[in-house]
């Protein structure tokens, strides 16, 4: 009897297999597979083509002690990352309130904050580098009309960072749908039970609202954090390919993508995507440590 | 976007996305069945050729535009016209992805045959064997009398040729001959030196108030401060054994003059034309607000475009004092054979033709670019098709290349700009002396060729 079980429950195993076999065979020809291969090649100074030379951590030795620009891009991409995830946390968080109002018109306003996070990529970067133009840019011209005289944005090594967190904050319409969304599922009851004891609004923002969509909040911190790091094509087009007045948009992965595809350093540039992947990897884990300390999932029983 | 909300608030609702899916479906199947019939179209032709018993040359261009495509498009049916044993095949693809693409298909094994890429790193492509070493065919028929020798020099590794000059540019100055005559100045007679430029500017300028109407000049509208360094020394930053040379006399004082020019028109005044330039909607040169500018000859067919009645005239870039040499700055394309191409013959059969004085002089006047075969370049001068001012900024732009250079690659620095670039950054924004910049930047360029030998 018990024999049989086990056959049944293996057989069920080896079906369940079966079916996520499309993904295993995915995740380890195309995703395990060249993480493996990195991590062999970056002790190596592969170039795709002519050479594969095992250097031990010569990469590594060079990259942390003998480069100025990877710490350079590092602290340019540090800095993108502590100004802009909390930034548009906060501004998602924000709006998504505001939009979460019962309003006349309150479909078409959500619509007109989302409309940016749908457009993206180079249109939207071109946009904002006429916008930003502090000659003749809207930003600059809207400042005039209170009398400041606005900086000198992406040609000014002090604001160039400034200027891609401004422009991501325009688009942060994408998080702010995740917030509308966790926030209708906060129960009108928390919130009647509160105003029979008095509780301001704002008491009730801190102490009801909050809390309860921390677990998007989790979400949002830690994907936006990864895709912080990642910064790209928004240096690449406004610099013109170019790292920008005395390299401030020089970001990490846009050294590395100069290493590899430019000057065809491969196992350099693996070298660098490796270093990238402990750090994310170590704030994501902090991240996770910290969750449970004010992520409040509803119906959790307090330990 | 109604439509999205409607997502959220009925995420029970199976019904919609299921509908959703439906028509994501069959969006997918429509985009799947337009490529298929793509593929299809290109693999009929390729089949239909080889059933001839002739062989497909891959070719690989990111001339998509409507000018240039037409051109590259008509000088390859030429050659298949020309000849029974080989068709070309013309991909087109962006210049963002190409030459990532190149590497690729080379690592993959199924490279093209053909390839246009940068002529300043073609020796790093021949050192990293991505480009085939064109020796062996160059030894049957040499084509290298055909070029500029210093377009032919750039394609050198080991002193093989590992790609074949295809178009190149230059820089060379603009000036407006109805302002010369305003302020009294020769029409004819455009500076020739840097002290001339200076005085010539100062004549031309036109203040108001804080602003200028017309503005002399300004030396970097156009091009870089690395241009009037290789101006003022006639040498690259980093040379063929690895010799550092950024931290010089000849730079630091080019350096200073660059910051005069600066300290003269004032910060505004530079980032206010700048922009201008740089929105490429209203050059000031265009309208007469700037009285000389630097640029490649091709920029001559913007003013023929916006500009038809601007009196202008064109010459070489000043020189640093009488004697030392009108040196100018210049890039360009090869084409070149991917290691690894399944039809090195029948694709050097094929570079030979679109280098070839013919089709070069075709695609010189038919775009207006230069070309890298010297005869072909000299013909489109005195093309019938081109106009008389065509072919007066045209015979410039030739006689230019005898002092134009190029800055190949160096093999042992070859990102050595990014460590250059923010120094000279940090100088313009009176962060750093020039002194102190150049002697970092030679220190940082330095320790990067140490690192790579």
């Amino acid at each position: 009897m018990k024999k049989k079980k086990f056959n049944y429950k293996r057989q069920e195993g080896l079906v369940g297999y079966i079916f996520i076999l499309p993904w295993i065979f995915g995740f380890l020809v195309f995703t395990a597979g060249p993480l493996l291969f990195s991590l062999v090649a970056s002790f190596t100074n592969y170039n795709i083509t002519s050479q594969m030379d095992f250097i031990g951590t010569n990469n590594y030795e060079k990259l942390l002690f003998n480069d100025q620009l990877f710490w350079t891009s590092l602290y340019n991409t540090l800095y993108y990352v502590a100004f802009s995830v909390p930034l548009t946390t906060i501004g998602a968080i924000f709006l998504s309130v505001l939009l979460n109002q019962d309003v006349p018109g309150l479909r078409f306003f959500r619509t007109i904050y989302y409309l940016p996070a749908v457009l993206s990529g180079v249109g939207v970067y071109l946009l904002w580098m006429q916008l930003l133009d502090p000659g003749t840019g809207f930003i600059n011209m809207f400042l005039g009309w209170f009398g400041i005289d606005g900086p000198n944005w992406l040609f000014d090594p002090e604001w160039t960072k400034p200027s891609l967190i401004l422009m991501k904050l325009w688009s942060v319409g994408g998080g702010m749908l995740l917030y509308l969304a966790s926030l209708q599922g906060v129960p009108k009851s928390l919130y009647e039970a509160a105003e029979i004891d008095g509780a301001s609004k704002w008491q009730q923002f801190c102490y009801i609202t909050l809390p309860m969509i921390t677990p998007v909040i989790f979400f949002d911190v830690v994907t936006s954090l990864i895709g912080g790091f990642q910064i790209f094509q928004e240096a690449y087009v406004m610099t013109n390919g170019g790292g920008g007045p005395v390299n401030s948009l020089l970001f990490y992965n846009y050294y590395m993508w100069n290493k590899a595809f430019k000057v065809f350093d491969m196992g350099y540039a693996m070298a660098m995507s490796w270093i990238l992947f402990i750090i994310i990897f170590i704030l994501t884990m902090i991240n996770l440590k910290l969750a449970p300390r004010w992520v409040h999932y509803e119906g959790e029983s307090k330990r | 976007m109604y439509f999205y909300f409607s997502i959220i608030q009925e995420e029970e609702n199976g019904l919609i996305k299921k509908r959703i899916l439906l028509s994501l479906v069959a969006v997918m199947l429509i985009l799947s069945g337009c490529a298929g019939f793509q593929v299809g179209g290109d693999k009929a032709k390729t089949v239909e050729a080889e059933a001839e018993g002739k062989v497909v040359v891959d070719f690989w261009s990111f001339w998509g535009s409507e000018i240039r495509r037409p051109v590259i498009d008509k000088i390859i049916e030429d050659f298949n016209k020309s000849q029974d044993d080989i068709v070309v095949k013309h991909t087109f693809i962006p210049w963002g992805d190409i030459w990532t693409k190149e590497l690729a298909a080379i690592a993959a094994g199924d490279p093209p045959d053909v390839v246009i890429n940068d002529i300043n790193a073609t020796a790093l492509r021949g050192e990293k064997k991505q480009a085939m070493n064109l020796s062996e065919f160059l030894e049957k028929d040499d084509i290298s009398e055909r070029f500029y020798p210093e377009l032919w020099d750039a394609t050198l590794y080991e002193g093989d040729s590992y790609g074949i000059p295809f178009n190149t540019d230059t820089r060379i100055l603009y000036y407006n001959k109805a302002a010369f005559k305003e302020v009294g100045l020769d029409p004819e007679k455009p500076p020739t030196t840097w002290t001339e430029l200076e005085k010539y500017a100062a004549k031309l300028d036109k203040k108001n108030g804080n602003t200028y109407d017309r503005l002399g000049f300004y030396p970097l509208f156009g091009i870089n401060y690395d241009v009037w360094m290789l101006n003022a020394s006639g040498k690259n930053f980093v040379d063929v054994e690895g010799n550092v040379e950024v931290d010089t006399d000849v730079n630091q004082e080019t350096l200073n003059w660059l910051l005069k020019w600066k300290e003269r028109y004032g910060d505004n005044v530079v980032n206010s034309y700048k922009s201008q330039i740089d929105s490429q909607q209203s050059n000031p040169f265009f309208t007469g607000k700037l009285g000389m500018f630097i640029n490649t000859p091709t920029f001559y067919t913007q003013i023929r475009d916006y500009a038809p009645e601007l009196d202008f005239g064109v010459a070489m870039l000043p020189e640093r004092e009488p004697g030392n040499g009108h040196t100018s700055w210049g890039g360009g394309f090869v084409a070149e054979i991917p290691e690894g191409s399944s039809h090195p013959e029948e694709a050097w059969e094929f570079i030979k033709y679109l280098t070839d004085k013919e089709a070069q002089e075709y695609w010189a006047v038919k775009n207006y670019d230069n070309v890298a075969n010297v005869e072909a370049a000299e013909a489109a001068a005195k093309s019938s098709e081109m106009s008389e001012k065509d072919q007066v900024v045209y015979q410039m732009a030739v006689d230019n290349m005898e002092h134009t250079l190029l800055t190949p690659t160096p093999l042992d620095a070859p990102d050595f700009p990014t460590l250059i670039n923010p120094e000279i950054d940090n100088v313009m924004l009176g962060n750093k002396t020039p002194e102190q910049a150049l002697k970092d930047a030679q220190a940082a360029v330095e320790q990067l060729v140490e690192e790579n030998k």
